[in-house]
């Protein structure tokens, strides 16, 4: 495979409504007459606003010194004669080079400043990376797998094929993959560094190879297009604001004929018993609780119409329930305590909810943990598994 | 045998393992300017296969290979071989690039090269910016050590050749 076919090549365009202008793509000049229609659409914007112009390039993958020059010159230039206008130029912490490269363009004009776009990404992004999910999510994934084992054949995973796991977290699904089903290439990408350090220490420390772990925003990613056979997204679209834009990507990444396998949960319907009524009022608030932070938790029924929308075919869907009968209800049971720790903790105090609510909130949890640990209990966490194919 | 008086090689300098080499004659390579994009991109795709982040180093290697590629191309040269080299201590690639290239050449590299190591570098590297030239092959020397932490340093290599040796930390870069 030669990469240099599949890397995009470079784009420049204007949008009025965002007054922004936006470059994505390679661009590698040897003149810069090559680079005219973009220079003067720029020029052309830096008339037309006001205020603010906003100048996006996290997709921006390669721009050598003779293109920057160029582009930076005519920014450059209206600092100069207009002196109310300023300039953000918006940068991906991916491409390593552009918020280094662009942030020496305020030391020249401080009417030039850079953000860098997904330091702050989606609303609810503290909670689940501060550290505290990483025991969830290594039991939530050992529980998961006695089910997905079984099914993810039927949505397309074969040994030799080329995946990726996007949102890996911790890495233990690649890794699980990786002993079961022996595909031929896996990269997994997730934009925590925390997780993304912890997974690369496991894999050194036991010795597994051929995982590609990699740091990126899942909404722009700088993977080549249609490389891979089977793409996953685990428990992750529902954390998403816009999971249309996520999966437009996955999408595009994803070969054609290949798939795209998603799971995701609905969370007002976990369950148990004994204590039902108690276990489902707070399961209902926790849905209301991440629709208050922009993420919706019962997405899982919704996934064939996500997948439909997104331009998917031969959409396969299906359910399963983790339960305190699989294995140890002790690890249902800590799964719970570490939701609770989180959602009534954490998340229900940045919400401003009183002790009251709180405490009842609480009590649905301890219900739930109760009747995973009951000998004649039973207690479930309900998971909803789609996938479609990318047309050929 | 050092050169220029740059960068004095340490005396336990670490061993680098070679990891990949691409030599083309140099009439080729200038025959086409996207043979700079090719070559960066398929090595940097090469050797950051086993990077812990391989598409992150990639992109980088590639951001600072392509311009030292491109230096390369507006060299005046000699007949002969450009020779591109890429070996690893740890975190840090080397790059190392014989040039065929005339006498006065030669002498423009040393220069350009002990500029970079200059106090000034980095207001030198600004002013460039803000001025109205393209940036000079001096300047794009210079913008690796500022925006990579690239150390620089040229060996004598054969006759009407020059060795460019750029020592890259990219593992180290933040985020
Ligand atoms: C709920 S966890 C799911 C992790 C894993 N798939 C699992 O099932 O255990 C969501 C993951 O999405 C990651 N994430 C959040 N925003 C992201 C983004 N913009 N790009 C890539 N990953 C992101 C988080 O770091 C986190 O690891």
């Amino acid at each position: 495979m030669s990469p240099y076919n599949l890397l995009p090549r470079f784009k420049a365009q204007y949008d009025a409504n965002n007054q922004e202008f936006s470059m994505s793509g390679v661009v590698r000049p040897q003149a810069i007459d090559e680079l005219g229609p973009s220079l003067a659409l720029l020029r052309d914007a830096i008339g037309r606003v006001r205020g603010v112009l906003y100048i996006n390039v996290r997709r921006l993958t390669q721009m050598n010194n003779a293109a920057f020059h160029a582009f930076s010159r005519v920014i450059i230039d209206a600092c100069r004669a207009i002196p109310d206008l300023k300039f953000v130029v918006i940068t991906s912490s991916v491409v390593g080079w552009t918020s280094r490269k662009f942030g020496r363009l305020n030391g020249i004009e401080p009417n030039i400043t850079v953000e860098e776009y997904d330091s702050k990404f989606y609303p609810g992004q503290g909670f689940l990376e501060e550290g505290g999910f990483v025991p969830i999510l290594r039991t939530q994934t050992k529980m998961t797998w006695r089910h997905e084992r079984t099914i993810l054949p039927r949505h397309g995973m074969r040994p030799g094929i080329a995946m990726a796991d996007i949102c890996c977290g911790i890495g233990d699904f690649a890794v699980l993959v990786q002993k079961e089903f022996q595909p031929s290439r896996i990269v997994a990408l997730d934009h925590s560094i925390s997780s993304l350090d912890y997974a690369r220490r496991v894999m050194r420390e036991f010795d597994i190879r051929g995982i590609e772990y990699t740091y990126g925003d899942a909404s722009e990613m700088l993977l080549d297009e249609a490389q891979f056979d089977l793409v996953t997204c685990r428990h992750s679209l529902q954390i998403f604001n816009r999971p249309e834009l996520i999966l437009k990507e996955l999408y595009r990444i994803c070969k054609p004929g290949g798939r795209v396998y998603i799971t995701n949960e609905k969370n007002s319907h976990c369950l148990g018993e004994p204590r039902a009524e108690s276990i489902r009022w707070t399961y209902n608030e926790v849905a209301k609780l991440f629709a208050h932070f922009e993420m919706d938790v019962e997405l899982g029924p919704k996934s064939r119409r996500y997948l439909i929308e997104a331009g998917f075919e031969d959409i396969r869907v299906e359910t399963f329930m983790v339960t305190n009968m699989d294995g140890d209800p002790q690890d249902f049971a800590d799964v719970i305590v570490a939701w609770a720790d989180v959602y009534a903790g954490d998340m229900a105090t940045r919400r401003g909810d009183g002790p009251e609510f709180v405490a009842r909130f609480r009590q649905g949890f301890q219900d739930h943990i109760f009747a995973a640990l009951h000998p004649k209990g039973y207690a479930g966490w309900p998971i909803w598994v789609a996938s479609g194919r990318r047309p050929q | 045998m050092l050169m220029g008086s740059v960068r004095n090689e340490p005396a336990g300098e670490p061993t680098f393992e070679p990891m990949i080499q691409i030599d083309m004659e140099i009439k080729t390579f200038v025959s086409a300017w996207k043979h700079c994009d090719y070559v960066s991109t398929y090595m940097a795709w090469m050797i950051s296969q086993n990077r812990s982040d391989s598409v992150r180093h990639s992109n980088l290697f590639s951001s600072a290979f392509n311009e030292l590629l491109e230096v390369a191309f507006r060299t005046r040269h000699a007949d002969g071989e450009l020779a591109c080299r890429v070996s690893r201590h740890g975190a840090t690639d080397r790059i190392e690039l014989t040039i065929p290239c005339v006498p006065e050449e030669r002498q423009f590299y040393q220069e350009a090269v002990s500029q970079v190591a200059g106090v000034e570098a980095k207001e030198r590297y600004l002013n460039s910016v803000s001025g109205d030239l393209a940036p000079s092959r001096e300047i794009v020397l210079l913008e690796l050590a500022v925006d990579y932490n690239a150390t620089l340093r040229v060996e004598e290599a054969e006759s009407d050749a020059i060795k460019l040796v750029v020592d890259l930390p990219l593992e180290g870069l933040q985020h």
